[in-house]
């Protein structure tokens, strides 16, 4: 890039390509810088967000859910919650957004690709995790099983079913949903993402358990996880905050005497302890 | 020898006058309300300049300006969504009568906008600074910056180091740039003698000898990093800040800012930085409405463990740096002095 935006705020024009649905509150947007030099110059890694403009409506942090494999395409999936939000569920293909970073400390991957892993996450929480899950799959390295468990309110709200349909064709991944109330016709899992904890091998010593979702959610499936003998470093997820400038100086997204934006999203259990954040206490 | 220099009081308007020519002069000037606000001078000559009383404000707001442009927008249409970078730079810019409790501050500010990040805004306008400091004789009735360790007198920091010492200012040359403008204007200088460096630690003895507060800084820090305070000061207190962010705004070290789109048409506007404050309710509010930090118990946490934990626990020293302006600024009942009281009580 011929600026750089971690100095100067200054987002780069990119391309909605295209827009997928995920469910009646969570889209998917595939983008792509208008810059070839962007396109060309442009790495992340999983767990690291882009601070997202619309015109308008400021910015806000979205994490990517596309993995760096996906060459030239960043994919960030939105949930309609506020204003700038509202506003991208409105944009058709073909139109232009402001995108700067990324920013963050992403997961722990070369921890990660020599681990079995356990995915726990909860409506739009398993968006971050999506791009863990297939850079591991994407990479020819990595020898491990997966587990993914993604619990949503009910069957409607289940998302990301494109990606849901692709895992639970691969041998070396388990993938199983459950939602908190069912509808007629429901024939799957109903309760809360932990209790298909009982339907899944366990295996703390090989196993890693990353997480994300609802604050509440993200309590109860640190505190399950624990219980199930993970080691503190071994249970890791990453935290939404509200944030404005993405480079540590805003302060907006402060936890204690950390920063989200550039300590964190991503933080193991070990870290978390130190913190006063609302996932824990 | 001595090293250092002294510049007459007569000749401080002369000198003042021919910095104004090289560059663009802020200093501490008494407005025609009465009010001593560091101002940018226009004229030298008819300017009040004004070295006596603690300005109301900080050179804070020049390098990082409360309302400022970050970028410009066009949106004519959903394909055409353009930004072009604002200009945030300065013109090369002496502050003069810059106390040790703001000098602090703007070294404070470099290391949060320049060494954990480089944030061009603020680099664009510091690189263009020269500060000229004052050695405060006389501290005011709310000031402890020799509890926080960043005054009454400064050794290091500033481009240029003035002390009153009667007469003259003793002058002492601190950065490259101060240098500079001594071997520029060397005629308005004379090689400090041995009385004057006297003088100047008498000065600064007395000046030590007369704050009115003993603020234990020191002692609140140990307790912050150790056991910590009871919550029911924090609810205490929390529950008292009128959420006006006053402190924030006054203070020569707070530099949260928030950044929103200002339109200017339907088809274009304005990305604007500006100020902020922890303690305010929508501070850590994320869309939605969830809020992180329940103000009514922990609203002005942040505000004091930042300053006198965080800091101290990153970067070696607090962020308070001692001047008191919010002590005179909160009408809520929770400022700095009230809170480093309450924690050291009993211990």
């Amino acid at each position: 890039m011929k600026r750089s935006p971690l100095e100067d705020y200054l987002p780069r024009p990119a391309q909605v390509v295209e827009i997928i649905s995920e469910n009646s509150q969570i889209k998917t947007f595939v983008l792509r810088f208008v810059d070839q030099h962007d396109n060309a110059s442009f790495s992340y890694q999983p767990g690291q967000f882009m601070m997202v403009s619309l015109p308008h409506c400021g910015e806000a942090p979205i994490s990517f859910s596309s993995t760096p494999a996906d060459k030239g395409l960043i994919r960030l999936s939105v949930r309609r919650a506020g204003t700038l939000t509202t506003a991208m569920h409105g944009l058709t293909t073909g139109a232009i957004i402001g995108l700067r970073g990324p920013y963050g400390k992403p997961f722990p991957m070369e921890y990660l690709a020599q681990r079995d892993l356990l995915f726990v996450a909860g409506g739009i929480g398993l968006a971050p995790l999506s791009s863990v899950i297939n850079s591991c799959l994407a990479n020819p390295d990595y020898q491990g099983h997966i587990t993914i468990l993604y619990g949503s309110r009910t069957p409607e709200d289940i998302a990301f079913m494109g990606d849901i349909a692709l895992w639970r064709q691969n041998q070396s991944v388990h993938c199983l949903l459950t939602v908190d109330s069912g509808s007629a016709g429901w024939q799957g899992n109903t309760g809360l993402v932990t209790t298909l904890f009982e339907q899944v091998e366990i295996n703390p010593a090989q196993q890693s358990g990353v997480v994300c979702g609802p604050p509440l959610m993200i309590k109860a499936v640190l505190k399950a996880l624990e219980k199930r003998g993970f080691s503190d470093k071994d249970i890791i997820t990453t935290m939404e905050r509200h944030m404005k400038c993405g480079v540590g100086v805003c302060r907006h997204c402060h936890l204690d005497g950390k920063l989200v934006c550039v300590d964190g999203p991503v933080f193991n259990l070990a870290q978390l302890k130190k913190l006063n954040a609302m996932e824990i206490s | 020898m001595t090293g250092k220099l002294t510049l007459k009081k007569d000749h401080l308007t002369a000198f003042l006058r021919k910095l104004s020519k090289e560059y663009s002069l802020v200093a501490p000037l008494q407005n025609r309300h009465g009010d001593t606000l560091f101002t940018e001078i226009d004229d030298v000559d008819s300017a009040t300049l004004d070295l006596a009383k603690q300005p109301q404000n900080s050179i804070k707001q020049f390098l990082l300006p409360q309302r400022e442009v970050l970028c410009t927008y066009r949106c004519e249409s959903a394909e055409a969504y353009a930004f072009t970078p604002a200009d945030t730079a300065l013109p090369p810019t002496v502050f003069f009568g810059v106390r040790s409790c703001d000098l602090s501050g703007v070294l404070y500010m470099d290391v949060t906008f320049l060494h954990g990040t480089s944030d061009s805004p603020y680099r664009q306008k510091r690189l263009k600074s020269i500060l000229i400091g004052l050695n405060c004789n006389h501290p005011f009735p709310n000031c402890f910056c020799n509890a926080t360790k960043s005054g009454p007198f400064l050794e290091d920091g500033a481009d240029l180091q003035f002390t009153d010492i009667g007469d003259c200012f003793l002058v002492e040359v601190g950065r490259s740039q101060g240098q500079a403008i001594v071997e520029k204007w060397r005629h308005f200088f004379t090689p400090a003698e041995e009385q004057d460096v006297h003088r100047q630690y008498q000065a600064f003895l007395e000046s030590r000898g007369s704050f009115s507060h003993i603020v234990h800084v020191d002692q609140v820090i140990k307790r912050l990093q150790g056991e910590g305070v009871p919550d029911a000061i924090w609810h205490q207190l929390s529950k008292r800040c009128q959420d006006c962010g006053g402190c924030a705004f006054i203070c020569p070290t707070c530099t949260c800012f928030t950044i929103t789109d200002a339109p200017l048409t339907a088809e274009s506007g304005e990305r604007i930085r500006s100020w902020d404050a922890c303690t305010f309710s929508g501070f850590t509010k994320m869309a939605g409405g969830h809020n992180p930090v329940v103000r009514k118990t922990d609203a002005i946490r942040q505000r004091f463990m930042h300053k006198l934990c965080y800091d101290v626990q990153k970067h070696g020293r607090p962020s308070c740096v001692g001047c008191g302006r919010c002590v005179d600024m909160c009408f809520g009942g929770t400022d700095i002095l009230r809170f480093i009281n309450m924690a050291c009580a009993g211990s």
